[in-house]
């Protein structure tokens, strides 16, 4: 009985461990481009779900791995992401926050309504041979390679998006512009060119997560809604302008998940509901987040 | 400050909303009865707007109202009418919880607050099947369910007190206190507000009053289950008619209602039942409305008008 109920408690670990790499990659690419523009992109969830369909498309159709087409669905996904900004978000920047809401909203319900009239409602998958594949760690506690594989892309990304911000100029004028655009612009950085730049990495880092999706999760043009929230539940816990609070946050809701999913009657179910009650325990606790630094006014 | 005339003008359109139903045919009143519905969300969206709270939750008070009156029907026999009191009443309190909880949080964390409470009223619902019937659903008790025209009538009804609200609201003194919010709390304080109070007083009308469109929808389709009275596009379609009405103005959401409403119909008779399209429709209305039009029909209606009596400036709101 002891060891069954360790090897439950070890499973629920692992499962969360690798839950929450996807949940990081996920949200940072929402962190990254309200860190710096202070806008919420309500279409995240629908440029990962595109993604999605790239990564489908090229298995099914070129019969390419959707490890292989990671990198070219991520340059669409810049692309594509750099378009949005240039032709809708960067006209209301200055505008009040309904505005901006309501634009990206809208954004949101024309790539998902676009998805539904060009492939219909049916799920597709990738389905590569790790996508079935899992090993024992223990006597009862299960691997599964398609997330293992997902849980390494997502830290390999997250310490490039890390090593860029820190170490390169580009990645330096970033972080300028999310700390104090004035400042920034007063050194000589194009504040505008960052921002777009910021909206292409977003986008980029959304697509890419939807290539990896793409084997874990069935691909329908609804599933960008579920990922949005969640991706706002991570970054409100995590701290909205923080990267770091953001891989805090993802995992701190991956956990949660997991437990409940496990240990709850009826859990699977429940576990749908756990980023909602998440979110508004810690705007109502601490609405910076765990790490973040921006106030209530925002 | 209220004239007779407005009193005159309410009485008639009350007396309309009462006898227009039973000379309509089924497929007008079908519309009318969905059109109120419109009205009511949007209007009581646009109240929320109007003091700075954007709500992406209005689908939460919708299927409260809607859950109160199909349980209460199921229940104890309540009827149509009545069942708007309760639902009324625990809109109001999800109101006063929402902006109690909310404390401070403003534009984007109020939205996403919103969001999320009205996405975890969902997954309860679906949770509690003993309660709501779970994902397959629940009737309303048939056998008092009211017939078409007297529905019609009703939704209209709830309509027209509704818009008469929103007027009393415009005309009053608090407007100005609710106006001066959506710019700065901060400085409404400063000039003696308690910003709190009026947030609360405001979230708890706009509660109440989406919550009774949820009655009507549930009495008038006599079934609902957890995806249907917590649907997104409730909230969607909240938000775009005020928007594409005209924000902040007490016509601008009866028009938006209108026009989209009138816009979907267009949509299907072309394209069918084809499914995304309408909501295709829908996000055009809002990216384009945002980017071209922020102030709405009647914004637009106002510059036209403003082209032919030179001279007289009518006062246009810009969002």
């Amino acid at each position: 009985m002891a060891s069954s109920m360790a090897s439950l408690l070890l499973q629920i670990l692992v499962d969360a461990l690798l839950l929450g790499g996807v949940y990081t990659l996920m949200a940072v690419g929402l962190s990254l481009s309200f860190g710096v523009t202070r806008i919420i992109n309500f279409a995240h969830g629908d440029v990962v779900m595109y993604g999605s369909y790239a990564a489908f498309f090229a298995f099914s159709g070129l019969n390419i791995d959707p490890l292989l087409s990671l990198p070219a669905v991520a340059i669409l996904g810049a692309v594509g992401g750099y378009l949005l900004f240039k032709f809708s978000i960067d006209r209301i920047l200055e505008d009040v926050s309904i505005n901006q809401v309501l634009l990206t909203f809208g954004l949101g319900l024309i790539l998902q309504n676009v998805a539904v009239i060009l492939w219909t409602g049916d799920e597709r998958s990738t389905t590569p041979f790790y996508a079935f594949q899992s090993w024992f760690l223990s006597d009862d506690v299960v691997v599964a390679n398609g997330r293992l594989i997902a849980f390494g892309l997502a830290a390999a990304f997250m310490a490039l998006l890390l090593a860029w911000l820190r170490w390169s100029e580009l990645g330096r004028a970033t972080r300028a512009v999310s700390q104090n655009r004035a400042a920034a612009s007063l050194m000589g950085i194009n504040v505008r060119a960052i921002y777009g730049l910021s909206f292409a990495l977003s986008s980029a880092f959304g697509a890419a997560t939807g290539a990896i999706m793409s084997f874990l999760l069935p691909i329908t043009p609804f599933m960008g809604f579920p990922i949005l929230v969640k991706a706002f539940a991570i970054i409100i816990l995590g701290g909205l302008d923080s990267i770091l609070g953001t891989v805090i946050g993802a995992f701190f809701l991956a956990i949660a998940e997991t437990a409940i999913a496990y240990l709850v009657p009826q859990g699977i179910g429940w576990a749908e509901g756990v980023a909602f009650f998440l979110l508004v325990l810690m705007l109502i606790v601490r609405p910076a987040g765990i790490l973040g630094t921006v106030g209530r006014d925002a | 400050m209220t004239s007779a005339r407005t009193w005159i003008v309410i009485a008639a359109a009350l007396l309309a909303a009462l006898l227009v139903p039973h000379v309509l045919p089924p497929g007008l009143s079908d519309w009318a009865t969905r059109l109120s519905t419109l009205v009511l969300v949007a209007v009581s969206w646009n109240m929320m707007a109007n003091a700075g709270l954007i709500s992406l939750g209005h689908s939460g008070f919708w299927g409260l109202g809607a859950y109160t009156a199909a349980l209460l029907a199921n229940a104890v026999h309540m009827p149509f009418w009545f069942s708007v009191v309760p639902a009324m009443l625990l809109g109001a309190a999800f109101g006063v919880f929402l902006a109690y909880i909310t404390g401070r949080l403003r534009g984007l964390f109020f939205a996403i607050s919103t969001l999320a409470m009205s996405e975890a009223l969902r997954v309860v619902a679906l949770m509690v099947p003993k309660l709501t019937g779970g994902a397959e659903g629940l009737f309303v008790f048939d056998q008092i369910r009211p017939g078409r025209v007297t529905m019609t009538s009703f939704a209209l009804c709830l309509a027209v007190a509704t818009v008469a609200i929103s007027y009393f609201l415009s005309k009053s003194r608090y407007q100005y206190a609710l106006r001066a919010m959506r710019d700065s709390e901060s400085a409404v304080q400063m000039l003696g507000v308690n910003p709190a109070r009026f947030r609360i007083g405001v979230t708890a009308l706009s509660g109440a009053i989406a919550s009774c469109a949820g009655v009507i929808s549930a009495w008038y389709t006599g079934y609902l289950d957890p995806g249907a009275a917590f649907d997104l596009k409730i909230t969607i379609s909240s938000q775009i008619a005020p928007l594409f009405g005209g924000l902040y103005t007490v016509a601008g959401p009866v028009i938006g209602s209108i026009a989209i409403l009138t816009l979907s119909e267009l949509t299907r008779l072309q394209f069918g039942y084809t499914a995304g399209v309408g909501l295709l429709v829908y996000g055009f209305i809002l990216v384009f409305g945002v980017l071209f039009m922020p102030t709405g029909i009647v914004g637009l209606s106002h510059r036209w008008i403003g082209l032919f009596t030179r001279g007289r400036k009518l006062a246009v709101t810009r969002p």
